[in-house]
């Protein structure tokens, strides 16, 4: 076994003992991956025994490096986990399939074992500083701030807004609804002098060198224009920004970062907004694997949703929700667009069970494979954020 | 939730519960760091991630509660049936 595999699989031992060990195997029923495939080789106890297996010298990464392309990281499956469920937070030891899954792939490009859609991705992020997410807007540098055309934001500031790629080029009217809401309850924020893509998608893929020059520029920027706190409307943002980002700069890093889904529900608690614009559906709401699963926040979503008059909202609680999944996270759609839709076909299938007519998602990279399932059973997909504004009748 | 990288980093002081466990959050244990030196070392634990384990701990036994314990047996009764 070469060198790194040897040093990888000591360093996940632990880890992927703990899981084959134990055999209880409730992930595999909460996995999104397991629910449309069936495929033993891409559960979670697959990628840990994996380990068990290049530790005794069985197998080498190049065996099953395709493996590890199939997982969303929506992380139900090492919160259902009892080793995290009930035992983690007593141990201070969980069970972290996702950091596992990327470290699997990280390793695997370090040795030159290339996905080919997530290379050519990465390739043309690293080209372009944003990822080639297919819009109106071209994805070019010079671009990144075209979806906020005339709504007159400042650059720099205490407070800046960072938006995803998806939204930046693609779906502009979430970051523009975000924009006049915060515009409308008096809260001051700038825009970032040169964003990149936060790079969380880079180390996702396997690309983690990468990764670090994008967080190590966005960082830069963001101390230059003396930037104290980072507003996130992105679920996936969130992520890089409280787990990737402190893990590149540990104590260095001193950048405050809000969610804005978070924001908006406390701004409306305060009565800084009051949504009083009928809006007349039936709406169901979908629980974005990063913010319910990955980071405990659900509540929010709902105040915000319940404070909408006109609304006939039907719930799905939080826990039934940890095996629901849009299919779009993890690299998944670049790499295997098929499995993503059939994902999301059985998430809206879930919601058209409800009779809604309209599933609301709070994360943009959801909402392009949620709304080509939807189309097919009549179910819109509206993003919360648009929601809000709309109730409170500042149209982006 | 703002997210701030030195609150995250700084979990609350540690009391002693028993000799092998200590508490930091309330109703919150954790074992006697002491003990995991060996074998299995502990990982980083920013303060988000252990009470987020907590959290959804409680919320996925008040689901099950909700969905499965629609009666409650006694250990008498339990160990009747198994007699049986």
């Amino acid at each position: 076994m070469p060198d790194p595999e040897k040093e990888f699989a000591e360093e996940w031992r632990d880890a992927a003992y703990n899981c084959f060990s134990s055999g209880h195997k409730f992930c595999r029923e909460v996995c999104p991956v397991m629910q449309v495939t069936r495929n033993e080789s891409w559960s979670p106890t697959a990628f840990h025994a994996n380990v068990v297996a290049m530790e005794k010298g069985e197998l080498e990464v190049a065996d099953v490096a395709a493996d590890y392309v199939n997982c969303t990281g929506c992380g139900a499956c090492e919160l259902r986990c009892p080793n995290s469920l009930f035992t983690g937070d007593f141990y201070r030891f969980r069970t972290r399939t996702v950091d596992l899954v990327k470290a699997v792939r990280g390793l695997a490009v370090e040795q030159g074992l290339h996905q080919p859609g997530w290379q050519r991705w990465n390739l043309l992020t690293d080209e372009r500083r944003h990822e080639p997410v297919l819009g109106a807007t071209p994805v070019e540098q010079a671009r990144v701030r075209d979806w906020a055309d005339g709504l007159d934001l400042p650059i720099g500031g205490e407070s800046i807004l960072f938006v995803d790629c998806e939204a930046a080029f693609h779906r502009t009217s979430v970051p523009r609804s975000v924009a006049r809401i915060l515009n409308l309850a008096g809260y001051p924020f700038g825009l970032m002098n040169e964003q990149w893509c936060c790079g969380g998608p880079a180390a996702e893929m396997g690309y983690e060198e990468q990764a670090r020059r994008f967080a190590r520029h966005n960082l830069d920027d963001w101390r230059a224009a003396g930037v104290r706190r980072v507003l996130v409307l992105d679920p996936h943002d969130y992520i890089t920004f409280t787990e990737d980002y402190p893990k590149y700069f540990g104590d260095a890093y001193d950048i405050e970062i809000v969610l804005v889904v978070e924001l908006l529900a406390e701004l409306i608690r305060e009565g800084r907004l009051t949504p009083h614009v009928p809006v007349e559906r039936a709406v169901t709401y979908h629980d974005p694997c990063r913010l319910n699963k990955r980071k405990g926040v659900w509540r929010e979503p709902r105040e915000i949703l319940r404070a909408i008059p006109g609304l006939t909202f039907h719930d799905v609680d939080r826990v039934t929700q940890w095996s629901y999944c849009s299919g779009g996270g993890g690299g998944l759609p670049v790499e295997k667009p098929e499995l993503t839709a059939k994902i999301s076909e059985q998430r809206v299938g879930k919601a058209a069970e409800l009779g809604v007519d309209t599933l609301v998602s709070a994360c943009p990279w959801s909402e392009r494979p949620l709304s080509e399932a939807g189309a097919a059973r009549s179910i819109d997909v509206v993003d919360l954020h648009e929601l809000l504004a709309e109730s409170l009748g500042v149209a982006p | 939730m703002k997210y701030r990288y030195q609150e995250e980093m700084s979990p609350p002081p540690a009391r002693r519960a028993t000799d092998v466990a200590i508490t930091r959050f309330e109703h919150v244990y954790e074992v006697e760091p002491g003990l995991m030196t060996e074998h299995v070392t502990q990982q980083t634990f920013p303060n988000w991630d252990t009470l987020r384990l907590v959290r959804s701990r409680a919320d996925h036994l008040a689901w099950m509660h909700r969905h499965f314990a629609d009666k409650v047996i006694s250990g008498e009764e339990l160990l009747h049936d198994l007699d049986e």
